[in-house]
């Protein structure tokens, strides 16, 4: 029996996949391509106390190997997610992270107080960094005292692993990733969507209602390696890497890079069996080069000291 | 992977049609899709949703319209390539029995209300068929509508075949002047959304065949969202066919 169980600070998963926040639902949609308990975790979709209804459409968009998105947080709300979502996804035996995307800190201390506090949540992550929201969101995960303010506050209150999910759309990351550490986050998650933007050249204006949106896929994935690799050069936290990850041989890049796990996102989308995909390769991967734990190849790219 | 049978044909100007083997265990029911992938890299990404247009004896068969790289790919397929497909997906029409129905079609969107009127047919339903196009080159298989309903117009915008006009103006007519069970209508968001305010007054209930854009089509992204009266629905799992007065149109047409 292979072991594929990998360590994120406090946190271990029985394997490194997992999905990403966003592409995944509630793991409902997933459950009827395979067993979701397979899965290292699930990342639910971004959380707010109240229901959101997201952005007005357009809300997708195909670019070359990617997309732009501009769903805007639609989601069920902290009360609806307890009560039949959550439920849902511990029956099917998930290993459950809740994707944390409140409006200001108060509104994500008291999430994060309310589901770290929650049987079955093994860890909260917290989104400081979605491009489609005009309050919080990616505002959080820009200025560097904001971030920290609110990585402290949030912190204080929550009871399990803490993972924050950076914005790749600032000067430095490793910063970030920095400040995440020293402001008590037990991992960061790397990277959300790069910035976008599509024009309509019938209309003359921009395809979206919220001009902006956030680009995904295959498109990202260097970007997204880079950044994965630099964190790990300068920071001593544990990485979730993501970005455009469509096979066995991309999670071995982000592996390789640094990050200690990987989600797969838009790729759920294109192909709802990806994920459950590299969880099976993975384990082929570690028989056929014997390696005996993911830790001989986590950040095996950087040179040795 | 599911067989193509053969070569795509082209039915009219730029529409083709594709005829794929299917498990005979995925019977689709009339409205219901299929998500196809259609090329095995990163380029184009996007999965693409087709309605169902026939299935007859393991064979499943779908119209498109060349509309940029994905269909442009698709074109040019060969008979007996795999082809990668997630489907039957989504809620199809609901089928009536021994009632008076109007189905209503614009261009591409003609395409599901063909099963759907070879089942109705089935049902003993009396069917008329409004089939709008742009112009007649546009037009595909007529002979093979025609001969399931048991009325037929066509309506095209430059009257180069049956009536000059919209089909939403005949389709208006025929709602104040027939008591219909029901209304069916697949086309261009403004078409439904006319045909609906149409059947609305006259108290017929109707359903529409969403064609917004999907992101995944299985309900993981909440790309394609529609507002309604109950709320937000995923045009892909919660439709592709939805109650035709409970969408905010509105918000679609702006």
């Amino acid at each position: 029996m292979i072991d594929t169980s990998v360590q994120i600070g406090p946190l271990r998963l029985k394997n490194p996949i997992t999905v990403a926040s966003g592409t995944a639902g509630y793991g409902e949609e997933l459950s009827r391509f395979y067993d979701i308990g397979a899965l290292g975790a699930v990342f639910t979709k971004g959380l707010s106390l109240k229901p959101r209804p997201g952005n007005r459409g357009p809300r997708i968009m195909e670019t070359p190997s990617g997309m732009l998105n501009s769903i805007g947080l639609e989601n069920v709300g902290l009360e609806r997610f307890l009560g039949e979502k959550l439920p849902f996804l511990l029956e099917h035996g998930a290993t459950v992270i809740p994707n944390v995307a409140g409006h200001s800190i108060d509104e994500n201390v008291e999430l994060c107080a309310v589901l770290s506090h929650t049987p079955g949540i093994v860890a909260v992550e917290l989104n400081v960094s979605c491009p489609n929201v005009k309050e919080g969101g990616m505002a959080f995960g820009t200025s560097m005292p904001v971030f920290t303010r609110l990585v402290e506050a949030v912190r204080k209150v929550t009871a399990v692993p803490l993972i924050v999910k950076l914005s790749p759309n600032v000067a430095d990351i490793a910063e970030f990733a920095r400040g995440a550490r020293e402001s008590g986050a037990d991992a960061v998650s790397a990277i959300n969507t790069l910035l976008g933007m599509k024009i309509d050249i019938k209309k003359k204006k921009p395809h979206f209602y919220n001009r902006v949106a956030g680009l995904s896929g295959p498109a990202i994935k260097p970007v997204a390696v880079r950044m994965v690799y630099e964190i790990f050069a300068k920071v001593d936290i544990p990485i979730i890497g993501i970005g455009g990850i469509a096979d066995t041989g991309d999670v071995l890049e982000f592996l390789m890079a640094g990050a200690s796990a990987v989600s797969v996102g838009t790729m759920n989308l294109v192909n709802p069996d990806a994920a459950m995909a590299c969880v099976d390769g993975i384990a082929a991967y570690m028989r056929s080069e014997k390696i005996h734990s993911l830790r001989e190849i986590i950040g095996v790219a950087h040179p040795t000291a | 992977m599911n067989t193509l049978i053969q070569k795509p044909e082209e039915v009219a100007e730029g529409h083709y049609r594709l005829r794929i083997e299917t498990p005979a265990t995925l019977v689709p029911r009339p409205g219901q899709f299929i998500n196809i992938r259609v090329s095995t890299g990163t380029d184009p990404l996007i999965r693409r949703p087709f309605s169902v247009y026939n299935y007859e004896d393991g064979a499943l068969e779908i119209i498109f319209r060349v509309i940029g790289k994905g269909t442009e790919i698709m074109r040019g397929y060969e008979a007996g390539r795999g082809i990668d497909y997630i489907g039957p997906l989504g809620r199809g029409f609901s089928l009536c029995e021994h009632s008076s129905v109007l189905l209503v079609g614009g261009g591409v969107g003609n395409a599901p209300l063909y099963y759907l009127a070879r089942e109705l047919k089935k049902k003993n339903n009396r069917i008329t068929y409004i089939y709008g196009a742009r112009s007649a080159r546009y037009i595909y298989c007529k002979d093979q509508y025609r001969a399931r309903a048991d009325d037929f117009a066509a309506v095209t915008d430059d009257g180069t075949a049956g009536l000059k006009g919209f089909a939403t103006t005949l389709a208006d007519e025929y709602i104040r002047k027939n008591a219909y069970d029901r209304v069916y209508v697949c086309g261009p968001t403004v078409m439904m959304a006319a045909i609906a305010a149409s059947a609305s007054i006259a108290g017929a209930p109707v359903e529409v065949s969403m064609e917004n854009y999907f992101g995944c089509g299985v309900g993981l992204c909440s790309g394609c969202t529609i507002e309604t009266t109950e709320g937000l629905k995923r045009a892909c799992v919660d439709g592709p066919v939805l109650n035709g007065n409970i969408i905010v149109w509105q918000s679609l047409t702006d």
